[in-house]
């Protein structure tokens, strides 16, 4: 095991009039638990403002989580708490060891650095490489592995396309050879020709590596290739967990049957607009539904769902879903 | 309905003239949805601009004809295609957020609209405004004429764009990536909306989006682009299942499905060239798989297969048994 997420909990507040004071609260996270393991990869899909994204940042501490733990296991040590820990060593360690690959290739590289030095800075910051040839060398390897020309480290960003940046941005998370990496919506941004390129890249790198992903997506049927296990979220709940192959062929919570008849399925004859069972739009995540949170667009909703929330359950060995349905 | 004929429209910029749609010809007929499907920068938005006849004049080099009942389109002047836009042509935009002014309401925009257009009072304009949200499905349609773009979500704004297009009742309607920023549900309800309102009311709709998947829910026929030219033409269920040009293979078979778990997805190599440093002869040869020695000097020209289809690619000089 990498990583053990454990109840954790993500609250924005709402500052409001000059003296800003808390006017009410975002929850894009509630009590998320899950755990993650070498060369695994963990997928999670959901729609805009499920809280996937903020999930992705709460584990790569770039967001401090408002209550819960995370628990990291270094190689060869004992498990350390990292949400409330201030050891420096223990979190630079961290963020070595966990990196981030984000959705937009346009916005997530400096565009005043040239690509060698973007590559090269973690190298350094780290303390890596011993001299600067050493850091030279690195840094050309580091392209050729994510199918880029060494010459292409005295060149800017905006002389690639969305693809090479990706490329570049996968570089410069697998430079410090980490052991998990967040990759959120790593395929969003990009042209579908160029899309499986960088899912086969990032097959490839953690076949190598033996890293393991946390891959957010809204892309169901990317998520389905690259995952071991997918986390279905809905506003800032986890509502299903199941491998790819049972998801796909019995989803057991409303929300999850419902995203997947919402994906066009590419064959004109067999037209899906029809079949649309979810109408309306998720609720505000400021003032959620009580109950459970998907009631209010869930066509199976009983009295029950209106008033009490469904725990995440386990229903079988490597299954778990939140539904008064399935968990009477 | 719409008659488009060798268009080209080319941007004067620094480093000289982008061919950003570059000798197209199509026509849209009435009562159909038609997709133009490619990657970005492939020159799809490009036409639905020029077609709406959006583009900033004294920075474009138009060339070609646009027909529209008879008229031609870029030989109008400024205020005659205002007369035209909006009543006879519609047009929906990709950002639904962005597509609004922040700092009217939603009604205001509407009769904004409807002034310029028609000769209703101020009392029906908003009467029309209102049964054209509710038609759409917006709840408490009364209460969302008055708010302002923030107060509302994308999908919701989205249904307001289309409310606002179909008011005038016209023609034509060009939606460019309506649903791209939408979510999949959301992107569901949408497209059944479109699809429903088109058969209603007879419109003809000109649909462009990069995904494959929203055009094989949507569109009665497809033409696909790549590089500022129409690489193939055809009916959605033959481009579906019988692909022609090397370029739609490979973006039908990049689709990531089920069944390919664990393998190496298939993928067009290279990338999409930019527009000012476009390749010679067919544009897609660099990538191509199939290319034969005359791809990397001569543009191919349009191969007819049959009336409907046809595709531009020197594979299929012969017809398509070559």
């Amino acid at each position: 095991m990498i990583l053990k997420v454990d109840k954790i909990k993500k609250y924005f507040p709402i500052k409001k009039g000059i003296f800003l004071l808390t006017a009410g609260h975002v929850r894009a996270l509630e009590e998320v638990s899950f755990e993650i393991n070498e060369g695994q990869t963990i997928g999670v899909v959901g729609e805009s403002g499920c809280g996937k994204t903020t999930l992705g940042r709460v584990i790569a501490k770039v967001y401090d989580a408002t209550s819960g733990k995370l628990f990291y296991n270094p190689p060869k040590e004992e498990s350390v708490e990292i949400r409330w820990n201030t050891d420096k060593r223990i979190l630079k360690n961290y963020r070595k060891d966990v990196q981030m690959i984000f959705q937009d290739p346009y916005n997530s590289l400096d565009p005043r650095m040239t690509i060698g030095d973007t590559l090269a800075e973690p190298l350094q910051v780290h303390r890596v490489c011993s001299s600067k040839k050493e850091l030279n060398e690195m840094v050309s390897r580091l392209l050729l592995k994510v199918g880029l020309y060494p010459e292409y480290a005295s060149r800017y960003p905006h002389e690639f396309s969305g693809g090479q940046r990706q490329r570049i941005s996968i570089a410069r998370a697998i430079a410090l050879h980490p052991r998990m990496i967040i990759c959120d919506e790593p395929t969003s941004a990009l042209d579908v020709s160029v899309q499986s390129q960088i899912i086969n890249l990032l097959k490839d790198l953690q076949k190598e590596f033996q890293m393991a992903y946390l891959f957010i997506s809204h892309n169901l049927d990317v998520v389905y290739h690259v995952s071991d296990w997918i986390m279905v979220m809905y506003l800032g709940n986890v509502v299903e967990i199941a491998t790819p192959e049972e998801l796909f062929e019995n989803p057991l919570h409303p929300y999850t049957s419902a995203l997947m008849k919402a994906i066009p399925n590419w064959n004109p004859e067999e037209r899906r607009l029809g079949e649309t069972t979810l109408q309306g739009e998720p609720p505000s995540p400021i003032a959620p539904p009580p109950g459970c949170p998907f009631h209010t667009r869930c066509e199976f909703v009983m009295e029950r769902c209106k008033v009490e929330k469904p725990l995440l359950t386990n229903i079988s060995e490597n299954r778990k879903v939140a539904c008064h349905l399935r968990v009477p | 309905m719409i008659v488009v004929k060798g268009l080209h429209s080319y941007f004067k910029t620094e480093d000289g003239l982008v061919k950003a749609v570059d000798d197209i010809t199509f026509e849209l007929r009435p009562n159909e949805v038609l997709a133009l499907v490619g990657e970005s920068g492939c020159g799809k938005s490009v036409t639905a601009l020029t077609v709406m006849g959006l583009l900033n004049r004294k920075k474009t080099v138009l060339k070609g004809e646009i027909l529209f009942r008879e008229k031609r389109l870029l030989e109008l002047s400024p205020e005659a295609y205002r007369q035209i836009r909006g009543d006879k042509i519609g047009m929906i935009f990709q950002e639904p957020m962005s597509a609004f002014d922040p700092l009217y309401t939603i009604g205001y925009q509407m009769q904004e609209v409807l002034k310029a257009h028609t000769n209703l009072s101020v009392e029906d304009q908003k009467q029309r405004a209102v049964h054209w949200l509710k038609n759409i499905g917006i709840p408490e349609a009364e209460k969302r004429f008055g708010q302002y773009p923030h107060e509302m979500s994308g999908g919701m704004l989205q249904r307001v764009m289309i409310a606002m297009a179909l008011m005038l009742q016209p023609e034509v309607l060009i939606a460019d990536e309506p649903t791209t920023a939408l979510d999949v549900t959301i992107q569901a309800q949408v497209l059944g909306l479109i699809r429903n309102l088109q058969k209603n009311e007879g419109t003809s709709v000109l649909f462009i989006t990069h995904d494959l998947g929203v055009v094989a829910e949507i569109a009665d026929r497809v033409h696909v682009m790549y590089a500022g030219k129409i690489v193939e033409k055809g009916t959605v269920t033959r481009l579906f299942h019988r692909p022609l040009h090397p370029y739609t293979i490979g973006l039908l078979t990049s689709r990531v499905v089920k069944g390919k778990k664990g393998k190496e997805l298939p993928f067009i190599p290279g990338y999409v060239p930019r527009a000012f440093e476009l390749p010679e002869g067919c544009r897609f040869h660099p990538r191509c798989a199939q290319k034969l020695p005359r791809c990397e000097r001569e543009s191919p020209p349009e191969f007819l297969i049959d009336h409907e289809n046809r595709v531009a690619c020197w594979l299929f000089e012969r017809g398509e048994s070559a």
